[in-house]
């Protein structure tokens, strides 16, 4: 294997490999990167078994072949280097020799029949679908997944394929976020649940352009995206998502509008005084006013108002500050319409006046109020 | 006063004199109180450990911690009783209500062990002595009480610690009853010990210790910092270099949150069948769920630990989404974990515990969950939670025995004779 290639390309080829490699590995090859050379140039893949990111990069190759290198020593040397062309030769089957201007580096590497090969998903029968919509889906409802072991169902994303939509659901078991927009994919198979892994939709937001068609499809337990240069690779999470729907109210009849900003910096000035471990706050609806009121022992207390539109009768409802504040940040308007039932029954945060096809809903458990 | 000049700070373990022997004696003043050789810890014929020896008994060998049988392999004349155990709560309370009048901070190290931080009571005990004060403290304790304690003293929660060893009047020597190290005087102090004495330096780390020629203090003293990071380690060998010179800046915490609590039962005979380990299985539960309410806490992870009749100790847990308190949830979680534990290993049982970890306060499980309705029995509901707080309120004035859960009735009795159990609270993060 030889080639050369532009500190600029192998830079670009490593970041977006970076992810996907495992800070701790009990498997020593999970740390190092894969280097194929082949006629079209250079792809650079990762994988930490649980997902994997490979992406093509332009290179003068003039050798083809194959090694793995420790990918952060790659990448520390690559940042380091003066503005040269790079060059990449094996010296045998476990170690490279880097030139770069008067630098010169030899590496070691394992074999690249040590690193395991990518989960095999069968793109013939793969589905289109534009990346921007998905990056939509999944930076509106990722942030809410549970970050928690005890139920790894609550994990990952359910992204639910629907014949005229798609849509993605996360939750914690405390909040829920779901947002759907129609679909503009084409071959998609009909209806279809699956349970995806943040991490790997994390690397799909980030690794491929907004307007680039993406090709998208299911292996036995996995899923494979692909555009032109870039693939991404993840396990599916099994089992029975919960039955989101059955919590979502529909007789919430207690509707407040208010601006998002201002109701965001009134959360965060109550949140200052507000407990550190359950971050309670009392709102209290009445007519066209909200008021915020936190006490905490031994801290002190503080209260607050906000002019809003509020019709039905006064409310008295606890919350987790920091739950509202997350959730405000996604909403994509101005305004944000609430919509309540009970003090101890769920709450609905939407866009007020969102003007873009797609529908995006919010839910949040409330906290005991203790008096 | 001048901000340059570091005071000393004056720190105090009481240890009170073989508390549980001294209690089962007052309690039982024509029996126990009449027997230079006693146990405390469980009967002849239990199988529970050594809680407590008289110094007699001590001279034969007996050791708390020490299974009784072989206890009484040593000292076959040796009377055993089981441990007093409301009585030595009352006694312990009653301790530290007496220490709570010299120092607004005293912290409880166990039942029998409380540290007192003095500084800043200097003026208030006419600028005497550490060991003065200590003495007045510890006659205070007799007169209050008529229990005794033993009090070391010193800049250190460590030094306090290792000097209360020095304090404890015994036949071969003239101590008093207090031992305090001034300030200054520490590294001098524990250069006559063995580095087994400091607490942490347990057998495997002393092998370690060893094997680089270091047995006692002393032997560690002439290597700088920076040589013990280097043999070491960085963390272990700063951590060496700071105690064998006294150095120890842990705050004497009167509220220590708890991390841990548990409840768990050495039956006196082992259990073999499924329905007599789960009618002990109810009775730990509703115990250490009770222990939790009354912490103000609720738990996330519980854990259910059975020892075997061959000593194998194997143990299950579970994490839930959201904090616990209540005895439904709690037993029904430990049940199903027993039930694991008994499919993969079907033998008589000598002990089951039950622990709660993962603890936040009472208002962790205030935070309502979406799928309470779905998940089945292991969420909590808000009617368990009333019915907790109902049964607190029984218990309140009724006793403990007041309300029990139905599987806990009825067999305590021919298990739990002479059985040994124990109720722990830890405040050690693992």
């Amino acid at each position: 294997m030889r080639f050369t290639i532009s500190r600029e390309k192998l830079q670009e080829g490593l970041t977006a490999v970076a992810a996907s490699i495992p800070t701790k590995t009990t498997l020593p090859v999970l740390s190092n990167i894969l280097v194929e050379a082949t006629e079209k140039g250079i792809r650079l893949s990762g994988t930490d078994l649980d997902i994997a990111v490979s992406t093509e990069v332009a290179a003068d190759v003039e050798q083809v072949g194959a090694i793995t290198i420790p990918a952060k020593k790659l990448s520390e040397i690559a940042r380091e280097l003066p503005p040269s062309p790079v060059k990449i030769a094996s010296s045998g089957e476990q170690r490279i020799t880097l030139d770069c201007g008067r630098s010169h580096f030899k590496i070691n590497g394992l074999p690249k029949d040590e690193f395991p090969s990518f989960p095999s998903v069968k793109f013939a029968d793969s589905w289109r679908v534009k990346s921007g919509e998905l990056q939509k889906l999944i930076s509106h409802t990722s942030f809410a997944v549970s970050t928690e072991e005890s139920r790894p169902i609550l994990n990952g994303v359910l992204w639910e394929l629907r014949p005229e939509f798609m849509r993605m659901v996360a939750t914690n078991g405390h909040r829920l976020a779901k947002m759907e927009v129609p679909v503009s994919s084409s071959g998609a198979p009909q209806t279809s649940d699956l349970i995806v892994p943040p991490k790997a939709l994390e690397q799909i937001r980030r690794l491929f352009p907004a307007d680039e068609e993406l090709e998208i499809a299911r292996g036995e337990n996995h899923l494979g995206f692909r555009s032109p240069f870039t693939a991404v690779y993840t396990r599916l999470i099994e089992g029975p998502y919960p039955n989101y729907d059955q919590v979502i109210p529909k007789d919430n009849d207690r509707v407040a509008i208010c601006d998002k900003i201002a109701l965001a910096s009134a959360l965060k000035r109550m949140s200052v005084i507000a407990s550190d471990q359950t971050h309670r706050i009392r709102l209290s609806f009445n007519s066209a006013i909200l008021r915020f009121s936190v006490q905490t022992p031994d801290l002190g207390e503080a209260t607050d108002e906000l002019p809003v539109k509020y019709t039905g009768d006064p409310l008295d409802i606890g919350f987790n500050a920091a739950y509202l504040l997350e959730i405000l940040r996604y909403i994509p308007t101005d305004e944000v319409r609430l919509t309540f039932k009970a003090p101890e029954r769920a709450a609905t945060l939407e866009p007020e006046g969102w003007s873009e096809p797609g529908k995006y809903l919010c839910l949040v458990m409330p906290l005991r109020l203790v008096d | 006063m001048n901000a340059d000049v570091i005071v000393p700070r004056r720190i105090l373990l009481a240890d009170a004199d073989a508390f549980f022997v001294a209690v089962a004696r007052m309690v039982d003043p024509d029996g126990a109180g009449r027997e230079p050789l006693l146990i405390v810890g469980g009967t002849a014929e239990s199988r529970g450990v050594v809680c407590s020896a008289s110094y007699e008994t001590r001279r034969y060998g007996v050791r708390s911690g020490m299974p009784i049988s072989r206890a009484l392999r040593l000292c076959p004349e040796a009377v055993c009783v089981p441990v007093p155990r409301r009585a030595c709560t009352d006694m312990s309370h009653g301790i530290r209500e007496t220490l709570g009048k010299f120092s607004p901070l005293v912290e409880a190290a166990s039942i029998d062990e409380w540290y007192m931080d003095l500084g800043g009571t200097e003026v208030l005990y006419d600028n005497e002595t550490l060991a003065e004060t200590a003495h007045l403290i510890r006659t205070a304790v007799i007169r209050d009480t008529g229990l005794s304690v033993s009090i070391g003293g010193g800049t250190s929660k460590l030094v306090a610690k290792l000097a209360v060893e020095h304090a404890k009047p015994k036949a071969h020597n003239s101590a008093t009853g207090v031992f305090v190290v001034p300030p200054g005087s520490e590294a001098g102090f524990l250069a006559t010990l063995e580095l087994a004495e400091i607490p942490m330096i347990g057998p495997r780390f002393q092998e370690r210790l060893a094997s680089l020629g270091m047995k006692q203090v002393a032997d560690v003293l002439p290597h700088s910092a920076a040589e013990l990071m280097r043999m070491l380690g960085e963390r272990e060998g700063e951590w060496l270099w700071e105690r064998v010179r006294g150095i120890h800046d842990g705050a004497v915490e009167p509220h220590a949150d708890a991390k841990s609590l548990s409840r768990d039962e050495t039956f006196a005979v082992d259990i073999a069948d499924d329905a007599g380990l789960a009618h002990e299985l109810a009775s730990l539960a509703q115990r250490v769920s009770s222990d939790l309410r009354g912490e103000g806490l609720a738990a996330r992870t519980i854990t259910v630990r059975i020892r075997d009749h061959d000593f194998r100790t194997r143990s299950a847990s579970r994490t839930l989404d959201a904090a616990v308190m209540s005895d439904r949830v709690i037993h029904a979680v430990a049940r199903q974990l027993l039930t694991k534990l008994r499919a993969a290993r079907r033998v008589p049982a000598r002990l089951l515990s039950v622990a709660l970890t993962s603890l936040s306060s009472h208002a962790g499980a205030d935070q309502l969950a979406l799928f309470e309705a779905q998940a089945g029995r292991e969420v909590e509901t808000e009617k368990d939670r009333a019915v907790a707080r109902t049964i607190d309120r029984v218990r309140e004035k009724f006793g403990s025995e007041g309300i029990v859960m139905g599987g806990a009735l009825g067999r305590t009795e021919e298990n739990g004779k002479g059985a040994d159990s124990h109720r722990r609270r830890g405040t050690q993060s693992s």
